[in-house]
């Protein structure tokens, strides 16, 4: 009896990492791929699909870093793809001979988070900004002024994300200052702009969005562009706002990880996922737009019912900042919260 | 665990000489052994080690000696570009121990009150009570923390009932101290209750009786003699409580708003969006060496007294 139960206490112990064939493991962000659309691998191709989440750029690449993660598939954004390539954390897989490759729009190939494209098949691309609850705030929402420097109705009822990465760009943005600078004076000009909107945030977090959002805990939260059109398309009364300063833009990408053990079955999954039946399905899940060629008869979210999606703001790609930059940015963000 | 040393060398005396490797202890502890070594006491090592370690550009580190990330603690550059003292993670491990000192005393507060009571109890109704203390423990924490926000949060059941009573209506009490302090105790309630009971139960109801008999009031017997009898128990829930409080980062991160810094926040911080391992490895040995100091002298002043008694 006591042998069995060890047996089975150590084949659940290592049960994640068993490496059998016709395995997947994914770790891409939370709920972003479409349950159908893996069923639908996992069927046709008699492959077991395991999914993890994370909620920030930051939680992949320390997993990553630490090592031996034991996934086949991340979807890092571009910032954070290039130091994955930097630093040889990713397969070079050779992208850009596979199927997916021609089925990438022109203009998201070969860009400079990854020249050659042999590292990466873009998924999603959107943006980042400031998103109301329309029952709680009727003001303007054209510049992130009524973000940054609130007054009356947002005061006290913003929220921000939990992470710097982001949230410091947009600030950037509205102070014309450049993403990644090394600048001390200029970021200490954010410094300032975060330290005196702090009495007006309630919360500094990136779990449970729409719900603290739509309950009317707060009425403001830095979010990004999908998830405010999938909840808005849902009932919710959400409006993401349009800023004159220009929006932060990302664009996450699949990648393997160095030594992943199903590297075959993955990059399976990325011609799949890149098919652009596959890519609208995944898409119409998703609610983010879509870097892959669609079909587009079967686009849910067109110009007229998602104008979010194709913004006519300025768009600045988040930039890979050089270290001096970024301890800059964790400075400004331990000072705000110490 | 003075008994068991004492067992250990009567034994010793009565047996010849034996090789540790023939003493069948020996090999029945060695699992326990190896997993504390593997389990506990490696990961120590490795983190200790790679708190003088030098950092990489993008997270993860080098092997080379560095002290980078303990002088970090104290001095940083400031705006000017300059090396200066910087406060700012002093403030964050004294805000920290506030906290867990202030939730130890809550805890404390309610938990005596609660231990007399459950263990004045006959004995079926004694264990159920236990049993209903040990209750939150079967739900995940995650889980307790979201109950809270439920209860405090905006049209949650508390501020509903303030309404009734004809205060605001709409208010939130979440995201202040108060909201992190609150699941903070609850979370950590059942193990201040559990060894401060232990330690009521065994005290000997005559004592009590003889002190009054021998004219001390309410007070006195509480400070003379229920105090230094129960103190064993009160002790090991102040531990119990305190330490893990210092490492806490989903309550104040969930209730609290994330607004200040703790030190589990801190840390976390520096091992994913700030990039700095040994620094955040640093943090944690630091955190470490605090509690243990702390917990060295709490043992010494325990050892001290009882000698005097």
């Amino acid at each position: 009896m006591k042998k069995y139960l060890t047996a089975t206490t150590l084949a659940l112990c290592f049960a994640t990492a068993a490496q059998a064939e016709g395995q997947l493991n994914l770790y891409v962000w939370t709920d972003s791929i479409s349950p159908a659309v893996i069923e639908k691998f996992a069927k046709e191709y008699d492959v077991k699909v395991n999914v993890d989440g994370y909620t920030s750029n930051e939680d992949l690449l320390t997993k990553l870093q630490a090592g031996s993660s034991g996934y086949d598939i991340a979807t890092p954004s571009q910032h954070f793809l290039r130091v994955m390539i930097d630093e040889g954390l990713v397969e070079n897989y050779g992208a850009n001979k596979l199927k997916a490759y021609e089925n990438i729009e022109a203009r998201w190939r070969n860009q400079w988070w990854d020249e050659k494209q042999e590292h990466s098949i873009p998924i999603a691309y959107g943006t980042a900004g400031f998103v109301v609850n329309t029952t709680q705030y009727k003001g303007p929402t054209d510049s992130f002024k009524y973000f940054f420097e609130p007054d009356g109705e947002l005061k006290g009822k913003i929220a921000m994300l939990s992470y710097p990465d982001e949230v410091i760009g947009a600030a950037q943005l509205y102070l014309g200052i450049p993403f990644c600078t090394e600048d001390q004076a200029e970021m200490k000009k954010v410094l300032d702009l975060l330290m005196a909107q702090k009495p007006s945030v309630a919360v500094y977090s990136s779990d449970n969005i729409a719900s603290r959002l739509a309950s009317g805990e707060v009425a403001a939260h830095f979010w990004w562009d999908g998830e405010e059109v999938k909840a808005r398309t849902k009932g919710s009364p959400f409006a993401l706002a349009m800023t004159k300063e220009g929006m932060v833009g990302w664009l996450d990408s699949m990648v393997i990880p160095k030594g992943a053990p199903n590297r075959d079955n993955a990059i399976k999954f990325i011609e799949f996922m890149s098919q652009p039946e596959n890519a609208t399905e995944q898409m119409n899940f998703y609610a983010h737009s879509s870097p892959m060629k669609l079909v587009q008869e079967k686009v849910v979210y067109k110009k007229e019912n998602a104008p979010e999606l194709y913004p006519e703001v300025p768009i600045v790609f988040s930039r890979t900042c050089s270290p001096a930059a970024q301890d800059l940015v964790t400075r400004v963000w331990t000072q705000l919260l110490q | 665990m003075t008994d068991s040393v004492l067992h250990a060398t009567a034994e010793a005396g009565r047996a010849p000489r034996v090789r540790f490797w023939h003493d069948p202890s020996f090999w029945g502890l060695l699992p326990s052994r190896l997993l504390m070594g593997f389990a506990l006491i490696l990961p120590i090592f490795i983190i200790a080690a790679v708190s003088v370690a030098t950092r990489g550009a993008h997270g993860g580190f080098a092997w080379d000696f560095n002290l980078a990330g303990y002088r970090q603690i104290l001095f940083n550059e400031g705006w000017t570009g300059e090396l200066e003292f910087t406060p700012q993670y002093l403030l964050i491990i004294v805000r920290t121990f506030l906290l867990a000192g202030a939730t130890t005393l809550i805890c404390l507060l309610f938990a005596v009150p609660v231990a007399y009571f459950i263990s004045r109890q006959p004995p079926g109704r004694k264990a159920a009570l236990i049993y209903l203390v040990t209750l939150p423990f079967w739900a995940s924490m995650i889980l307790r923390v979201y109950a809270w926000m439920i209860i405090l949060g905006k049209d949650g059941t508390l501020p509903r009932l303030l309404e009734y009573l004809g205060l605001p209506s709409g208010m939130s009490l979440m995201f202040n101290d108060g909201a992190t302090l609150t699941a903070m105790v609850y979370t950590a309630m059942p193990l201040m209750v559990l060894p401060v009971f232990a330690s009521i139960e065994k005290l000997d109801g005559t004592l009590i009786e003889a002190s009054h008999d021998l004219y001390g009031s309410r007070w006195v017997t509480l400070r003379r003699v229920i105090l230094p009898l129960t103190a064993p128990g009160i002790v090991a829930g102040a531990i119990l409580v305190f330490v893990p409080s210092l490492g806490a980062v989903l309550e104040p991160s969930l209730m609290g708003g994330g607004k200040q810094m703790m030190m589990g926040t801190l840390i976390q911080l520096q091992f994913g969006g700030g990039r700095n391992w040994p620094f955040g490895a640093a943090i944690a040995i630091t955190l470490m060496a605090l509690v243990m100091g702390f917990l060295i002298f709490a043992a010494l002043r325990a050892a001290r007294r009882e000698a005097a008694l």
